[in-house]
């Protein structure tokens, strides 16, 4: 039986490295988001502005041809745009929309463009819903399930309401915030963490909610 | 998925105990066999308690995300990196903190030199971390050791080559596609997706080599046991004998003397029946085959260090970025190697737990070894069908 244990003991650091085969974000996105509302209350859909961080701004735009050497212009990157928006469909666009606890559907991006910045590549895209939403609460995350991309709301005015009535509530809770409150106690986020199939990047949501009476 | 592997073997294991049952049952051997059963009570319990150690591990986990255990208040978490908590938690926040570090550095070095020190320090602890993630090819490699009975040393010395080889390749591939022939983000990830199948397809063919050499060896080896003489308890020896020689006569067609010739002629077989000689799978033959190991799993680079590189290239410091991606590779080896160590470690004491039931040892450890070599096939069809994690490069090909 002693050897046995020492088997045992032996295979608890194996274990724990496998455990902790989960790959930590490679890209790194501060989202700006904007509600559109139509005239009579509901919300058409959700605007994003995703700007990537300058690692992988680099990696894109490499050897994309330009007129002028480091400046890229809109039509430069409209190829690049239209990949993006072609692989973020098999993502559902990391965005997660709930009417009143309901799961609401998105159609696919409406308009689309890709800028560069100070080395920075911004995504810009409207994803309409599939029918305008006028509910009581709408919920919008925005999370990659996998974690291979780190979604942070920027620092200013993360998300804004176009157009809202007056007395629509907007709430916004950033993971940190989430983590903080969640007083770290361990949840059913770390079991599922356990499971390949899990949702393990739900943890890191950057959550908005719209309450309107 | 990875984290099924050692109740997979396990479970051949045990596997192997059942082929006992049912040869106990083809020869009507005496069931008052009590080594064996023994034997078996230690392998279910094995097979138990390494299945609930995901549990242990996971309260493990538990424990220290409970934070401060004086009972103090929990210390702010970490300001920037939103992470769970935990021993998870906390390696993916430390590498997400060194691989931010990268940029920062790299775009000091184009100013100050120095910071290529640092770029330099940071890549090889990045690559210690970073090697306990998805991609790395430690599951293949501890597979591959166990299957391949090689010995700590040439874990070690693969560890190290493969991750070599992986810093090499993607070095090639910016440096070559990205830096001479100007070549796009799109080409980058169709060669990137060109050698991940030629990796995967790799780590299948070097699992399905082993599988038919171990297959063979174990088969053989199970051929053999049934002509194999096991103790008996004394009341039981004389009919027991009686059957069981008969059934050796009756299969080999030999006629020999049975009570003399037999433990001979066991040995012949043995030798004569086993597959490869272990020396021509390790050993100084053994290295070219070691060669299809290194390059099945080191063949696929990392994206991370992709990344870097076409960062560092896009900053007019190439060599920087090459540097620091060979630095992460040796920090990358050094966890691979431990781990490696640490699976052929594992199989040593399996192999001194068998050998205390004399007569099993030699066909336990080929049955694990079978075992080790179907989980190779298995990750290997996995990653290729892309079930098992890979760090892909998501959005971004």
């Amino acid at each position: 039986m002693k050897i046995l244990r020492t088997l045992l003991w032996s295979l608890v650091p194996l274990l724990a490295a496998i455990g902790a085969a989960q790959a930590h974000p490679h890209v790194w996105v501060t989202t700006t988001s904007e509600l559109v509302y139509a005239p009579d209350g509901s919300v058409t859909g959700v605007r994003h502005a995703w700007a990537f961080d300058d690692m992988f701004s680099a990696f894109a735009t490499q050897g994309i041809e330009t007129k002028q050497k480091g400046v890229f212009t809109r039509e430069d990157l409209a190829p690049l745009a239209q990949v993006n928006v072609d692989s973020l469909k098999d993502f559902d666009y990391f965005t997660y929309a709930k009417a009143n606890g309901k799961k609401a559907e998105f159609n696919g991006p409406a308009d689309y463009w890709l800028d560069y910045k100070n080395e920075v590549l911004t995504l810009h895209f409207t994803l309409p819903f599939k029918a305008p939403v006028k509910a009581q609460r709408l919920d919008v995350e925005v999370y990659d399930p996998t974690y291979f991309v780190d979604f942070s709301m920027a620092e200013n005015d993360p998300v804004k309401l176009v157009g809202a009535p007056g007395q629509c509530k907007l709430t916004v809770v950033r993971p940190t915030d989430a983590n903080v409150a969640s007083n770290g106690s361990i949840n059913e986020q770390f079991f599922n963490s356990l499971d390949a199939s899990s949702n393990w990047g739900a943890q890191f949501a950057n959550k908005i909610s719209v309450t309107c009476p | 998925m990875k984290a099924n592997a050692p109740s997979v073997v396990i479970a051949r294991e045990s596997g192997r105990s059942s082929n006992h049952r049912l040869f106990k049952q083809i020869t009507g051997r005496c069931l008052l066999d009590a080594p064996l059963s023994r034997g078996m009570t230690n392998l279910v319990i094995l097979a138990a308690l390494v299945a609930g150690l995901l549990l242990v591990a996971g309260a493990f986990d538990v424990v220290l995300a409970q934070g401060n255990p004086f009972g103090g208040p929990r210390p702010p978490a970490a300001p920037s990196l939103p992470f769970g908590g935990g021993v998870l938690g906390w390696m993916l926040a430390k590498q997400a903190e060194l691989y931010l570090q990268f940029r920062t550095l790299i775009r000091a070095a184009k100013t100050d030199g120095s910071a290529v020190f640092s770029l330099l320090a940071i890549s090889f602890i990045y690559g210690i971390f970073h090697a306990a993630g998805p991609g790395h090819g430690k599951a293949v490699i501890s597979s591959y050791l166990i299957a391949n009975q090689e010995t700590w040393r040439r874990g070690v010395v693969l560890s190290f080559a493969s991750a070599m080889v992986q810093a090499l390749v993607a070095v090639g591939i910016v440096g070559i596609a990205a830096a001479l022939l100007g070549a796009s983000r799109s080409t980058l990830c169709t060669a990137d997706w060109l050698i991940e199948v030629a990796s995967y397809s790799l780590i299948i063919a070097v699992g399905a080599r082993l599988l038919w050499i171990k297959g063979r060896g174990f088969l053989a080896g199970l051929r053999m046991r049934r002509h194999e003489p096991v103790p008996a308890p004394v009341g039981a020896a004389v009919t027991d004998r009686h059957e069981h020689d008969h059934r050796h006569d009756h299969a080999h067609h030999h006629g020999h003397d049975h009570g003399h010739s037999h433990a001979h002629h066991h040995d012949e077989a043995c030798d004569h029946d086993h597959g490869p000689d272990p020396a021509s799978l390790s050993g100084p033959g053994g290295w070219r085959r070691g060669l299809s190991a290194i390059f099945a799993v080191g063949l696929r680079p990392c994206s991370g260090a992709i990344l870097v590189l076409v960062f560092a290239l896009a900053q007019g410091l190439f060599w920087a970025g090459a540097a620091a991606t060979f630095v992460m590779g040796l920090g990358t080896a050094i966890t691979v190697a431990a781990i490696a160590t640490l699976a052929v470690g594992a199989r040593g004491v399996a192999a001194k737990l068998a050998s205390s039931r004399p007569g099993y040892a030699a066909l336990a450890m080929r049955g694990i070894e079978v075992g080790a070599a179907a989980l190779i096939i298995l990750f290997g069809l996995l990653l290729l069908a892309g079930y098992l994690a890979t760090e892909r490069l998501v959005g971004l090909c």
